[in-house]
């Protein structure tokens, strides 16, 4: 396994890397989003005289005096609808208006100047009080039964079992809290768009555009190479992106438009609030008969996405019999999106509570439950797995954390005012991988230029680029140049999914060795080289042939060849033969203060079979990254939806819990890395949400080990311990 | 008003409602030091001030006339990045790389006030800092090379 620094390391830390936030073309004005203050309803009128005549003040667009914007209808983890279309009030926090001026402080107050006045209906903002009416989705299966031959229901394989448990679970509003606010900086010329814009894909930015502006993409050039964060909230392109853009082809000037964290809340989806009811059935031995979850989700109104949250039931551990159903709860709140692992970090809370409480009734380790269910085959498909090693992990995890000394009694050990207690949780998450492109540039001064439109949310994408061209090259890894985030390069995978890597990287190998075969051919046919008509060959960064050799770049420079370039073609793998999905060991141990109910993480392990690992330094850090925002989500994460307003009640930073350095000790990471052939020959799976799912449930079940306490509604903050 | 920012001196013409990230950022082009927040929450617009650690987005620029600002692009000298810088490198103590400038300035003043005996201390000192990657242990290991 290799481990470089990342290649943008030097850009990082002297502040030269440049966001989407830190463009500045010439003649730039400054936009600032007005956002409404009810939740459901329709705008009666908006008074923007006086914003209007304000210093600076360049335009005010609202409903009134809108942009033409067309809806895109595609992605259904974004608003569907365009900003400024109608007077139609969809949510607390929803664009109704732009202010653009000269500077941004001139901007920011003649937006305060803005009056709106509102025909205002009750919004639906209570999930609690939606549950009773819950639906199955428009569209969705409501339903999925895997049962045994002679059985005629679920119900009826959990009341033949030895043993069963059922509980309710729930979890909160989340949202991803990137550092990164959301940021657009749109220029013209004629009628070309140049755009910076904060994206997880730049060509996902290019396909909402093209829709909402009704041009074409080749008249659409996004850039945008270093992404202050994402888990979601930039693959879809919202609101002010298109509105910022618009305003720069009406006004004929560049228009900045950089959200407020608070507007970041709103503007931006969140992940929806979701209620599993789990129960679980089993033989003595542990064996699972039955394993059941219905989980309900909110989604919405203003868009299509829910988490159909119980769905990770069907694929964890093998079951004879298995069932879960979608059910979603319709609200008057911002867009429910995507969030690192969607639905699976959610549903593995729940399961993996409900196993270790199935452990507890069948007075069974909960590691030694979690090995008796492990299962070779999806449990629906019955496809092989194509290469699982879960059974490894929970060895080698149980080992180096010393599993054996957990102590099976509850709130049994107390160190000080301390009750410690020790939890485990798989983790796990879907692999695929989808079609690439990438483009290589051998160059005439010996460096490689390693192109494709994927990006670098901060997971080290752009030093997989140049480790894997590198390894294929033969030349050091600073002599290549990733470039990301540009639409006008090839079609690489967007970040999501935990796909980057498995797609992009055997593209990169492909273009890096057809880049080999294109400087081969150049020196066994060009006119001008000393190996023409020689049997040529490539390795170590040299052309050889003969008893000559000599590097790439010298070639070239000889020849008079600035550069070779090449494009190559990864294929979409069709998955028709295995199941593909990556998995993990969480193991921890937090201590609970026994007066105050603090719960403090203090010890972890991750051991992760995920395929090739490219990179051991990047990926380690991207694994402790979400197991620290697993860590967040079980003790701290809660957005706030205010019943009576549908406003969110903590959209600040210092409101909205993430944890600080304080909050988390050293985690440590172990990596299994065995290639998973089958998915492609590098073998990389890809581990961007891997570890988020299992964490809270790890920490849940720690929790119940120190106290005695099992809660099950996230986030387990003190007053649920005292 | 006048202040020196990175060792040069700048004469300015200022918007009073101007915070000084803000002229950090759409005046001088330093746009190293980031906004995520813009009220304090953070810590991603640290910047020194009389080599205090300050909130870029919680001070007026007009309150900094004759004072010495320092961001990050003023800590390498030349090619040679700041020991911190190194150390964030070496222990990858950063992912998106949006909270690091702040992280940076935050370290090098924690490190000059003696506020990183131990790794519990560093941890505290340094929590004025999101960093929604999740970092975190890295950044302590790479307060501790610094200090060394």
């Amino acid at each position: 396994m290799r481990s470089v620094n990342r290649e943008d390391g030097p850009v990082k830390v002297t502040g030269a890397a440049r966001y989407a936030a830190d463009h500045h073309p010439a003649g730039l004005v400054y936009g600032y989003v007005l956002t409404s203050t009810v939740a459901r309803g329709t705008i009666a009128g908006m008074d923007t005289g006086p914003a209007e005549r304000a210093p600076g003040v360049v335009a005010v667009y609202t409903p009134f005096n809108s942009l033409e914007l067309r809806p895109d209808v595609r992605d259904d983890t974004a608003e569907p609808f365009a900003p400024l279309q109608d007077t139609r009030v969809r949510y607390y926090g929803q664009v109704i208006g732009l202010v653009v001026a000269e500077t941004f402080e001139q901007a920011r107050d003649a937006a305060a100047l803005v009056t709106t006045r509102y025909d205002a209906e009750r919004p639906r903002a209570s999930f609690a009080a939606g549950l009773p009416a819950a639906v199955p989705p428009p569209g969705g299966t409501p339903e999925t039964d895997v049962l045994a031959p002679g059985v005629a229901s679920i119900d009826e394989a959990l009341a033949a079992s030895d043993v069963t448990v059922t509980a309710t679970y729930t979890t909160p509003a989340e949202t991803h809290v990137a550092m990164e606010p959301h940021a657009t900086v749109a220029s013209w010329s004629g009628d070309r768009l140049t755009i910076y814009t904060a994206s997880q894909g730049v060509r996902l930015a290019v396909e909402r555009l093209t829709e909402s502006l009704g041009i074409d993409a080749a008249q659409i050039h996004v850039i945008n190479p270093y992404v202050g964060g994402g888990f979601g909230n930039k693959w879809g392109t919202w609101a002010h992106t298109p509105l910022t853009a618009a305003a720069a082809r009406a006004l004929d000037r560049p228009v900045k438009t950089v959200l407020t964290r608070e507007q970041v809340f709103t503007v931006i989806g969140h992940r929806p609030i979701t209620s599993q009811t789990v129960s679980l059935g089993a033989a003595v031995d542990g064996t699972l008969l039955a394993v059941k979850n219905d989980g309900i989700s909110s989604k919405s109104a203003a868009n299509a996405f829910y988490e159909p949250v119980a769905d990770l039931s069907l694929a964890l551990y093998g079951s004879a019999n298995l069932h879960v159903s979608r059910k979603i709860v319709t609200m008057d709140v911002p867009a429910t999106t995507i969030m690192r692992a969607p639905a699976e970090s959610n549903g593995s809370f729940a399961l993996e509570s409900a196993m270790d409480e199935l452990a507890d009734a069948l007075g069974m380790d909960p590691l030694d439950l979690r090995l008796k269910n492990d299962s070779p085959i999806h449990p629906v498909s019955g496809l092989p797995w194509s290469s699982k090693h879960l059974e490894e992990c929970y060895r080698l995890g149980a080992e180096r954390f010393g599993w054996s000394r957990r102590n099976p009694r509850p709130g049994a050990v107390l160190d000080g005012d301390w009750l410690v207690g020790l939890g485990m949780a798989t983790a796990t998450f879907g692999a695929s991988r989808s079609q690439a492109s990438i483009e290589v540039r051998l160059r005439d001064d010996g460096r490689a230029v390693v192109s494709g439109a994927a990006a670098d949310l901060g997971t080290g994408q752009s030093t997989v680029f140049a480790l894997l061209a590198a390894d294929v090259l033969g030349i050091p890894v600073d002599r290549i140049t990733p470039v990301l985030g540009d639409s006008a390069t090839p079609p690489a995978a967007n970040a999501g999914g935990s796909g980057s890597t498995s797609a992009n990287g055997p593209a990169v190998r492909l273009a890096a060795q057809a880049a080999k075969e294109a400087v081969v051919k150049l020196a066994a046919e060009h006119e001008k080289s000393p190996f023409r008509g020689e049997a040529v060959t490539y390795a170590d960064g040299e052309v050889r042939g003969g008893d000559d050799a000599m590097p790439f770049g010298e070639l070239l420079a000889l020849l008079g060849v600035p550069e070779v370039e090449v494009t190559a073609t990864s294929p979409r793998h069709p998955r028709r033969e295995h199941a593909f999905r990556s998995f993990g060991a969480h193991f921890c141990e937090v201590r609970v203060n026994r007066w105050t109910g603090e719960p403090r993480v203090s010890r972890w392990l991750c051991v992760v079979d995920a395929g090739t690992i490219v990179n051991v330094k990047t990926a380690r850090s991207q694994i402790a990254g979400g197991v620290i925002m697993g860590i967040g989500q079980a003790l701290l994460e809660d957005l706030r939806i205010e019943p009576e307003t549908g406003r969110f009640g903590n959209a600040t930073m210092a409101d909205y819990l993430v944890p600080v350095n304080t909050d988390i000790p050293p985690i440590d990471v172990d990596f299994l890395n065995y290639p998973d052939t089958l998915l492609s020959e590098l073998g990389a799976r890809g581990i961007g949400e891997l570890s988020i799912v299992g964490a809270a449930g790890a920490v849940a079940n720690a929790i119940h080990n120190a106290t005695g306490r099992r809660v099950r509604d996230l986030p387990i903050t003190l007053d649920k311990l005292l | 008003m006048t202040c020196t920012v990175n060792g040069t001196a700048r004469r300015l013409r200022v918007d009073p409602r101007t915070t000084l990230l803000d002229t950090l950022r759409e005046r001088l082009e330093l746009t190293g030091t980031k906004k995520g927040c813009d009220r304090g929450q953070c810590g991603a617009c640290t910047v020194h001030v009389d080599g205090r650690r300050v909130l870029s987005c919680l001070t007026m620029v007009a309150t900094l006339d004759g004072r010495e600002v320092t961001t990050v692009e003023g800590l390498a000298e030349g090619d040679r990045l700041h020991p911190v810088q190194r150390a964030f490198i070496d222990h990858d103590g950063f992912q998106c790389g949006f909270c690091t400038s702040g992280q940076i300035m935050s370290a090098v003043a924690v490190l000059r006030e003696g506020h990183a005996m131990t790794d519990a201390e560093i941890r505290e000192a340094m929590s004025g800092n999101i960093c929604r990657c999740g970092a975190y242990p890295n950044i302590v290991e790479a307060v501790k090379q610094a200090r060394s």
